[in-house]
């Protein structure tokens, strides 16, 4: 019998691309909160008020995005 | 009560002690990266862990069904052949924790019951194809998968903040750590208390209790998550007490990177079915997070010894389930032989604490 045929490379790789996207997907868009946190604060303490609010903007992206990927994560995972 | 209900009840305890004995072992994989970064406190890690390895159990049947459908043909085998198993699995996972080497529980406990099935019933019993398919190449895949998307991760992560305030980050990266280590608990709980609900299944369906190719019933689920969990809780309290010596120093980045990749491993694969190695999973997943900053600071010889018991597990796991199952048979076909070995098991795991708890009480004395 054909080892292909036994290994289902179909669901393995849905597999790995699943864990890439998501690994890497929230380390990012969690990077992404923490840079806006940071960098909102420091344009705040300099008197920047309009940069202030476009990075604690990206902060709150990035943390829906973050909080919507592993929502979306354990939906699929229940479903 | 007929020795079959007796048989089974003994296979069931023995399934439960070996998910209690698999929470209690894993603690230390699941809170080590929360705790070395301070992220929590032991305490709060531990209670947190164990409630999400509770929850973890309830969200998904797949790798549960993998382990009763896919390893051996559920309606040839029967509990004796599943208790062999457990047995086989159970020593296995004692030997290689007095050698110190990172075997995976879910490793020995398939190849306890392929092991068991090939001698008790013939070739025949065992599903190549699935055990193959779904147990040795995701084996295989998983913790390289697990290493690639820690350390892609870490290096994300450090692009982005690198160049912000380590005190901010680090900040963030301990609160993010809340979420990580909470879901690296949910992970580990969905798809190692699975692999019991399945060979209790198995036992089930094996003594005509369960119709073939049904899922776990609600009881078996419960009961596989309170004891997977009182095991990380239980296992928790020994880690406080070593923490100070065993747990790699990280930064709080890469501990947030390597629970994301070890859980996102993890749930991915048990949404296919896929029984992992938690231990393998979240061993690649720091070694990646670690590669990430500096490659020398991965211990390859963790590593090596990964892939050791990796090699040996199921073969041993499987000679120490079929030795079992003939020890057992030699008493006959009833209930006799599983419960001279389960009473022989219980007196050599007190005899071996009894013996642990005297050399602390000199060591204590010495000191």
């Amino acid at each position: 019998m054909e080892f292909a045929t036994i290994i289902d490379t179909k669901a393995l790789l849905e597999t790995c691309l699943a864990a890439l996207v998501a690994g890497v997907g929230v380390a990012f868009t969690f990077s992404l909160a923490i840079l806006g946190t940071t960098q909102s604060a420091v344009a705040s303490r300099e008197g920047r008020p309009t940069a202030a609010a476009a990075f604690a903007a990206l902060a709150v992206v990035g943390m829906a995005a973050t909080i919507a990927a592993i929502v979306f994560g354990i939906v699929v995972m229940t479903s | 009560m007929s020795e079959a209900d007796l048989i089974l009840y003994i296979v069931v305890g023995t399934a439960l002690a070996f998910d209690f004995t698999n929470g209690f072992h894993d603690t230390a994989n699941v809170v080590a990266t929360s705790i070395s970064t301070r992220a929590m406190s032991p305490r709060l890690a531990v209670t947190y862990a164990a409630i999400l390895n509770f929850a973890g159990a309830f969200i998904s049947l797949e790798v549960a069904a993998t382990v009763a459908k896919d390893v051996v043909v559920a309606d040839a085998i029967t509990p004796t052949v599943v208790f062999a198993g457990l047995v086989g699995a159970i020593t296995w996972n004692l030997i290689t924790w007095y050698f110190g080497l990172p075997s995976s529980s879910s490793h020995a406990l398939i190849g306890g019951v392929v092991g068991a099935a090939f001698v008790a019933i013939g070739s025949e019993a065992v599903l190549s194809d699935g055990i193959i398919g779904k147990v040795l190449a995701p084996a295989l895949i998983a913790p390289i998968l697990a290493f690639v998307v820690g350390g892609i991760a870490i290096v994300v992560c450090y692009r982005v903040v690198g160049r912000q305030r380590p005190g901010s980050v680090t900040r963030g990266f301990r609160s993010g750590q809340v979420i990580s280590g909470g879901l690296l608990a949910l992970a580990h709980g969905t798809n190692d208390a699975q692999k019991t609900m399945g060979i209790i299944a198995l036992a089930l369906i094996a003594s005509g209790e369960l119709g073939a190719g049904s899922d776990p019933p609600l009881w078996v689920i419960v009961s596989a998550a309170t004891a997977i969990a009182l095991g990380t809780y239980t296992g928790g309290w020994r880690i406080i007490r070593t923490m100070g010596t065993r747990i790699i120093k990280m930064d709080a980045a890469q501990g947030f990177s390597a629970q994301g990749a070890g859980s996102a491993v993890i749930l991915a694969s048990t949404h296919f079915g896929y029984p992992l190695s938690t231990t393998h999973v979240i061993s690649g997943a720091v070694m990646g997070a670690g590669a990430g900053k500096r490659v020398s600071a991965v211990r390859w010889g963790v590593a090596g010894n990964m892939v050791t018991a990796w090699l040996l597990t199921l073969p041993a796991a499987g000679a120490i389930g079929a030795a079992a199952y003939g020890l057992t048979h030699l008493f006959g076909d009833g209930a006799v032989g599983p419960v001279l070995i389960t009473a022989a098991g219980l007196v050599a795991v007190g005899m071996a604490f009894a013996r642990r708890m005297r050399a602390g009480a000199l060591a204590a004395s010495a000191g």
